[in-house]
């Protein structure tokens, strides 16, 4: 009789035990219109299959694709498990956070379901005292989608944070220099689909309460203004003015209309940790353009024009600081050396290229700012950023062409003189020439991947006709303005 | 007597809770109980015929060539998608030369409501050098979606995340759209 109690009391100890416990750590508690359900927990997030079961949702995988469709009262969200990147009725966004591969599907933190699932459907979590109630409308705090639109407008840049809805917001700017759009009563969201390329604009992303934009040295915020009708936030950027340095010798600015001889920048490209294209016998790109850049700044500097090097040295210089250099000075034209490389060995040849700002995308980008700018008619920034947008297209039209026409003298010279293989002027983004107020052009001045052309590259006399050759363009292109 | 019956009583309780909780309350049972049948259920494909899709891989003049090769083309944009750039990661079967220098991977794609598509390949160990490489590994999966589907740009994401560039020479922190520069005669 004592080993049965004793057995019936362990029994009913463990059964006592493991209920509640099981409650507790696998699972919680959600109610939705009168329904409950206890979903799993999946390494401490949320199995998403009984949830959409809950709300009457649809949740189909499809597996060529690798991702969850999940669709309630027509809205379409995607998933991808371990990614970031979800579309959310089409519109692409990135979660602060990646949902994870579940044995039922995919699971998510609370936070992700709140925002990215039940949020977009028009639901939000409220806790109450058994777990969470899902109810209809949005919450307090909901996200707010934030679509940024940026342009620059020669040494400025215009910055429109497009809101969904009404929302309070400030402007500050940190220790850092850092700006920060502070929504305090929203979570923001960053709409991904609309790419931005700025020279005053390192990057955008969103925080908790916040946006944070961190621009490049120098600049800060002109001018801001919130607007309605659509409902945005419009920033002006540029440079401000530095803060008082103890420091007496400041290099002068650049005279505005400089006197003397045409000012050549000359980018050796690549340095430092980035070694570029390597040769077989372990030649790197970047001694090969550093070698020739000396080079031809001697013989430009000889023919009577001024010559930067955006590096001197073995170092590394981030891409936009290159062409800025070249802005800042006010230089007559810019030219980026590089050696080339291609998966096919046999290529070999020089050639040249020049900037395309890929025109479709710039006048979209043009065309958004003018239709939130638009939008609202007799606003004071309206006509101005109308006026602003025609010339800098006119700006920009007039340098690429000029571009063009450096890029095919610097081609023809190496064309006749060396009689190496005409590979032509090709147009296409690239990024050490964007943002180029001057005739910009990049040179590849050959293959270091055909093993023949590699060796005549390493030559000292190779490298000064290549230099001889590319400075008699440039005085082509200069001469004849 | 009375005590015994009790004890029997109370045995059987404990058991059906105990029979209870394993059937329907244990963590696993409920992790491995199967999903409706319509939560399940997978997509039923768009029958894709085979068609004659352009590929473009590397010349050995260093541009782009094509390479026309009968694939099932998907009528759903980013399954298509998906399909043209596992045909250009498998490479060309003839005699032109990859454009991938690396083993990449497809990690996703996705098709905005602007008709654009966002291609996210694994990234390389260390960045191709040499604007050619860069622009016929780019050029040649923008060019190739452009030309075998109605969408308008392609944008290239590497391991998840948007790169200025690849190798220092293109920008990719946009959408691209056709360029047929690369593309050889």
């Amino acid at each position: 009789m004592k080993m049965k109690r004793l057995a019936l009391t362990v029994l009913l100890l463990m059964s006592a035990r493991l209920v509640p416990a099981q409650n507790i750590d696998k699972t919680l508690s959600f109610q939705y219109q009168g329904m409950q359900i206890q979903a799993p927990k999946f390494r401490a997030r949320i199995t998403l299959a009984p949830m959409m079961k809950l709300i009457g949702g649809e949740m189909v995988y499809s597996e060529a694709a690798g991702v969850w469709a999940l669709g309630f009262s027509d809205h379409l969200i995607q998933i991808s498990p371990e990614r970031k990147l979800l579309l959310i009725d089409g519109e692409l966004m990135e979660a602060d956070e990646m949902p994870l591969s579940a044995p039922d599907g995919v699971a998510v933190s609370l936070s992700y379901l709140q925002h990215y699932v039940l949020a977009p459907f028009g639901l939000h979590l409220e806790k109450i005292p058994s777990g969470y109630a899902i109810r209809e409308g949005a919450s307090f705090g909901s996200p707010l989608v934030i679509h940024p639109i940026i342009a620059d407008f020669g040494e400025t840049t215009t910055m429109v944070l497009a809101l969904d809805e009404a929302a309070e917001a400030t402007v500050e700017t940190d220790d850092k220099g850092h700006i920060l759009v502070h929504f305090p009563r929203n979570s923001p969201r960053l709409d991904l689909s609309r790419r931005f390329e700025s020279r005053n604009i390192l990057s955008i992303q969103a925080g908790h309460n916040s946006v944070e934009i961190v621009p490049a040295a120098g600049i800060g915020v002109i001018s801001k203004n919130f607007l309605h009708s659509p409902e945005r936030v419009v920033l002006e950027l540029g440079k401000v003015r530095p803060t008082p340095s103890p420091a007496p010798e400041q290099a002068p600015p650049p005279p505005r209309h400089r006197q003397g001889p045409p000012i050549v920048v000359i980018d050796p490209g690549h340095g430092g940790p980035d070694t570029g294209a390597l040769g077989p016998k372990g030649l790197a790109e970047k001694q090969l353009t550093l070698s020739v850049a000396k080079k031809l700044a001697s013989r430009l500097r000889n023919m009577g024009y001024a010559v930067r090097l955006t590096r001197t040295k073995d170092e590394a210089r981030a891409l936009s600081d290159r062409v800025a250099l070249a802005n800042r000075l006010e230089a007559a034209i810019f030219v980026s050396l590089h050696v080339n490389s291609s998966t096919a060995r046999s290529v070999r040849g020089a050639e040249t290229y020049y900037m395309s700002l890929d025109q479709k995308a710039s006048d979209a980008a043009a065309q958004s700012i003018a239709e939130v700018e638009n939008a609202v008619s007799g606003k004071k920034r309206s006509s101005a950023s109308g006026l602003d947008l025609i010339l800098w297209d006119m700006a920009q039209s007039e340098v690429l062409n000029e571009s063009a026409a450096l890029a095919l003298d610097i081609q023809l010279r190496l064309n006749t003189l060396l009689g190496i293989k005409d590979r032509g002027v090709k147009q296409a983004p690239f990024v050490v020439l964007t943002g180029a107020t001057m005739p910009a052009a990049l040179v590849e001045i050959g293959f270091l991947s055909n093993p023949g052309e590699a060796a005549q590259l390493e030559s000292n006399s190779h490298q000064q006709e290549l230099a001889e050759a590319i400075a008699s363009g440039i005085r082509d292109f200069l001469g004849s303005r | 007597m009375k005590t015994r019956l009790l004890l029997i009583l109370l045995s059987l309780v404990v058991l059906v809770g105990f029979l209870a909780w394993l059937l329907f309350l244990r963590p696993e049972a409920v992790i491995k109980k199967p999903l409706p049948k319509d939560v399940i259920e997978q997509p039923t494909p768009t029958p894709a015929p085979p068609q004659r899709a352009v590929l473009l891989f590397a010349g050995s003049d260093g541009l782009l060539h094509p390479e026309l090769r009968q694939i099932p083309l998907p009528v759903e944009r980013d399954e298509r998608v998906r399909v043209l750039v596992h045909a250009l990661l498998e490479g060309p079967r003839g005699r032109l030369v990859p454009i991938f220098p690396y083993r990449a991977e497809l990690l996703g794609v996705f098709v905005d409501l602007h008709d654009r598509a966002f291609v996210d390949l694994s990234p390389p160990d260390t960045a191709p050098g040499g604007s050619t490489m860069e622009c016929n590994l780019v050029y040649g999966v923008v060019n190739t979606i452009l030309l075998n589907t109605d969408l308008k740009a392609v944008q290239l994401l590497f391991g998840g995340r948007e790169v200025e560039s690849l190798g220092g020479h293109l920008v990719l922190s946009r959408p691209l759209s056709l360029n047929k520069a690369f593309i050889g005669q």
